[in-house]
């Protein structure tokens, strides 16, 4: 019964063939169980994306394994891929590109219910629609209208009552609140909890924005250049982080307080992020890390239990909850 | 005299569904030395207040139907084309949010940068390539003798939006516009440009007009904030005062529904409904369908931007209390 419902291990997802290929997603492994919701942070490029994609079957894995409920994502298709799309749903970044413009939402909403015959009777749609508008946040007239017509908050609203249209027990949400304005955001982000304890959803929330990350999620994944270099409960993640890299993203978030100006340490990573077709020996992070010392040109660290914070996975040679710098 | 004075500034663009009011009466001030933050959600009219400093309101559609802009006590708005070009660039700066966009594919950055200096006929010290190399180094490019004969696709998102701050600041302008410099950086590029930008105003005194819907960004970097909403300026505060004890029921909504990373807060708490339709703005108070205080009058009276504490206004019949 202690099935993680889903269980990915040595993902990797290589781009191009060659000497060189780019390695979005190298050699990943991780674990959601029902009902759980994990965080995904990184930078741009560190292979969120693609780790979604590669999860969501939207594109083919290069290696390695992902099961969900049983059944192995990575070579499912067919009668199978059909079901799996069943039972998980996505909700995309842009609310504006994600809804078909010429659909009217009654169609846009039933239409996951036309292509999966006998999971909801055609005679019962338009209850059903109107159920999850309401279960959203918006009204059964709005089924009669066209995308154009809704605000950007209600687009959000309508891809995640699509997402829901086949009750799936996966949501995967690639950053879904970074497209809106703040006070709306803040409606999205709660209808995402509410949504998850009434259905006991499990979701990847994939996000760059730390504080949304917090706290929407029960555990919290940190990529970089394609590896998860820390992972653990939100709690150990955010109070007491042990990789550098970690301690860099969350002390680079401003916070919203003018008193902490100047009293908070800042760490300030120098550089940009290196190619992912040509990553750095050893550990991925050391060309801009100030701990970096001669073994993590030649080793890479694995992802090993911390005893500073219960649950901390982190891959790093000096990992510390201490910032030196 | 305020260094930049913008006073009931209305600008208005012709659309397909009608005439829209991006600005209807924004006033505010600058001093030298001083940062301030406009502060507001998409449409609030941040961005067009910039496009009309810099006299790049396009026309038509858009137009700037009243109000006034005075720097340094001239009226940019009687001056002609060609004045205020002169101006543009060289005493008041803007900083773009896409470095990719506002940068030239086809030229060194070097050569960008020089630019500059060659159109507004300046011939700084030591000749223009070295203060091209001097201000490349100020900014943080390693290399910068080799890196300014590079062209705008060999650097990554952080290093362009250094080499706009750099162009912006070539010529030591009074006033720099830095419309959202930072939203589309990653968060640990987004702490070095903040820092840059830090850094910039501590070693001159010219005043900052910084752009973004980040409250994060305004707690680390802003002396007083000016909050928009629908083409107004709703509140205005220094920047301790608006996070302690906004006045005005947006400001407070704003900062309720910010989620924090150092607190595991409880629920966050919403502004309910969306931004409203610029062709359509609710009668009298443009906030007040979204506004848990709002009663009759704000239906029928649009609040006007009055004095409510030392050096802090806000615009609304029923302001919050102070804390």
């Amino acid at each position: 019964m202690n099935q993680p419902l889903l269980k990915v291990e040595n993902l990797s997802r290589h781009f191009g063939s060659g000497a060189t290929p780019v390695r979005a997603v190298d050699d990943v492994s991780f674990e959601i169980a029902r009902g759980e919701t994990l965080g995904l942070v990184g930078e741009s490029g560190c292979g969120k994306t693609s780790l979604v994609r590669t999860l969501l079957k939207l594109g083919p894995a290069t290696s390695g394994s992902a099961v969900l409920d049983g059944v192995e994502i990575t070579k499912a298709s067919g009668r199978e891929l059909h079901e799996l799309r069943r039972k998980m749903q996505v909700v995309f970044q842009d609310p504006y590109q994600s809804l078909n413009p010429r659909m009217r939402i009654d169609r846009l909403i039933s239409e996951p219910w036309a292509l999966h015959p006998g999971a909801v009777p055609k005679a019962r749609w338009r209850e059903e629609t109107v159920k999850l508008l309401e279960s959203v946040g918006l009204r059964a007239e709005h089924a009669d209208r066209y995308p154009s017509e809704f605000s950007g908050g209600q687009r959000q609203r309508l891809g995640i009552a699509r997402a829901l249209t086949l009750n799936p027990t996966l949501l995967v949400c690639d950053e879904p609140v970074s497209a809106l304005d703040v006070s709306v955001q803040a409606q999205v982000v709660n209808l995402l909890a509410r949504l998850r304890r009434e259905r006991n959803l499990a979701m990847l929330f994939v996000a760059h924005d730390l504080a949304v990350v917090r706290h929407v999620s029960d555990r919290v994944m940190v990529m970089y250049l394609g590896k998860i270099i820390e992972t653990g409960p939100k709690q150990s993640i955010f109070s007491a982080p042990a990789h550098p890299y970690t301690q860099a993203l969350m002390s680079a978030v401003p916070t919203p307080d003018p008193r902490l100006r100047g009293h908070r340490k800042r760490i300030v990573l120098e550089g940009d992020l290196p190619s992912p077709a040509n990553p750095p020996s050893g550990c991925r992070f050391r060309t801009r890390c100030w701990k970096a010392t001669s073994i993590c040109a030649d080793q890479e660290p694995g992802l090993t239990a911390r005893t500073t914070a219960p649950g901390l996975l982190t891959a790093c040679h000096h990992a510390d909850p201490e910032t030196t710098r | 005299m305020a260094l930049l004075e913008v006073e009931d500034l209305q600008v208005s663009f012709d659309t397909a569904s009608g005439r829209i009011f991006a600005l209807n009466g924004v006033s505010f001030s600058l001093e030298r030395g001083e940062v301030l933050a406009l502060l507001g959600e998409s449409g609030s009219g941040k961005s067009v207040t910039a496009s009309a400093i810099m006299d790049l309101v396009p026309n038509p559609p858009g137009a700037i139907d009243r109000g006034s802009i005075r720097f340094d006590g001239a009226e940019l708005l009687q001056l002609s084309r060609k004045e205020r070009r002169d101006l543009c660039g060289s005493r008041i700066a803007l900083i773009f949010q896409d470095a990719l966009a506002a940068l030239n594919p086809v030229y060194p950055v070097g050569w960008q940068i020089a630019e500059m200096y060659r159109i507004h006929g300046r011939n700084p010290e030591g000749g223009v390539e070295k203060a091209v190399i001097d201000l490349l180094t100020a900014i943080g490019i390693p290399d910068p003798e080799r890196r300014a004969r590079q062209y705008p696709h060999e650097f990554s998102g952080g290093m362009r939006q250094r080499i706009m701050i750099a162009m912006a600041v070539a010529l030591e302008p009074d006033v720099i516009i830095a419309d959202e410099p930072t939203t589309a950086l990653d968060v640990t590029i987004q702490a070095q440009v903040v820092d840059l930008l830090a850094t910039i105003r501590k070693r001159s005194d010219a005043g900052m007009i910084f752009i973004t819907h980040d409250l994060g960004v305004v707690a680390e970097l802003a002396d007083r904030v000016a909050v928009m909403y629908a083409g107004r300026i709703v509140e205005t505060a220094n920047v301790f005062e608006l996070f302690e004890d906004a006045r005005h029921p947006y400001s407070v909504g704003l900062l309720a529904s910010q989620p924090r990373l150092d607190t595991d807060d409880d629920e966050l708490v919403p502004i309910p409904g969306s931004a409203p339709n610029p062709v359509a703005l609710p009668s009298g108070c443009a906030f007040r369908t979204r506004c848990p205080r709002a009663e009759g009058l704000c239906a029928e009276v649009i609040p006007p931007l009055e004095t409510v504490g030392p050096g802090r206004q806000a615009a609304c019949h029923f302001p919050v209390s102070p804390a």
